[in-house]
């Protein structure tokens, strides 16, 4: 359960979902070879981008799912 | 070299944010549609780079009413390149913004157990009917979790269940996430025995392309 994972954990779950979005998904507009996750260097982890797209939407008032997976 | 962060429909303004190289953002409308790029010197793949096509992305998501976050990929040689692209797949990119328009896109990953030991097996025939046992039920198990949240989502993305693990993501209406995450949490309450995260919201990273639904 999203619950009981370590926080740490959580980070790195939403890390790993994060980077595997940006670079496996979204629209290919190029035809070129695509980028893995293995070819960026996940060794640090910052979680600015998160939080702020957690502010930006409480911003809207819209619900912000992404509490179990930060908090 | 031009990066592309994604496709926006009515982008009120660009936001205040710096691109990849802290270089200035653009907007580049290309047949009916705009998009929001900006200069790179050199195709490098940096976590910081990753991280801040994601940044933009999430502020052009705030700031107009849809956006179909481009793959962060090899960036485009000139803007001849980058309007050949975009214009063989117009109608189709139009298409798309046109979907995901007023919606979020939720992740799901789920964590099976480690399957019950199947007991010694005395022969290959026994082995195989365990094995398929175990499939039949893993199958069940990800319908059962799926079928919920399906209902509440507009269209939904990936799903290949690996061995133990099964991700998907959900295109939900932003009106219908708090039923989203309550139908995850009835799902976590009645299977105590996975493990179930739920992220996001996203911007519509998985729905860029035709899926299922």
């Amino acid at each position: 359960m999203s619950s009981d994972l370590r926080p740490d954990l959580r980070q790195q779950v939403t890390l790993l979902d994060l980077v595997d979005r940006v670079l496996n998904k979204g629209v290919v507009l190029s035809g070129d070879i695509t980028l893995s996750v293995a070819d960026v260097d996940l060794v640090y982890v910052g979680l600015r981008v998160l939080l702020a797209s957690v502010a930006t939407l409480e911003e809207q008032g819209m619900p912000v799912a992404i509490g179990d997976a930060l908090r | 070299m031009i990066h592309v962060y994604g496709i926006v429909d009515e982008l009120d303004s660009l936001p205040p944010l710096e691109g990849l190289d802290d270089a200035p953002l653009e907007r580049r409308r290309v047949d009916d549609l705009e998009l929001v790029v900006s200069e790179v010197p050199r195709e490098e793949v940096t976590q910081e780079a990753v991280l801040r096509h994601a940044e933009v992305v999430e502020a052009l998501m705030s700031r107009s009413r849809a956006v179909l976050p481009a793959q962060f990929s090899r960036p485009f040689s000139g803007d001849e390149e980058l309007v050949s692209a975009v214009t063989a797949k117009a109608p189709e990119l139009g298409q798309r913004l046109h979907r995901v328009r007023g919606c979020v896109e939720l992740g799901l990953r789920v964590v099976a157990p480690k399957a019950e030991t199947v007991p010694e097996a005395k022969s290959g025939a026994e082995y195989l009917r365990a094995r398929l046992g175990e499939e039949h039920r893993r199958s069940q198990l990800v319908a059962q979790l799926d079928e919920p949240l399906a209902r509440l989502s507009q269209e939904t993305a990936g799903g290949a269940a690996g061995s133990d693990v099964f991700e998907r993501a959900y295109l939900v209406r932003a009106e219908d996430v708090p039923t989203f995450i309550n139908a995850v949490r009835e799902l976590e309450a009645a299977n105590p025995e996975l493990s179930l995260a739920c992220t996001g919201p996203w911007p519509p990273y998985s729905f860029g392309a035709e899926t299922t639904k």
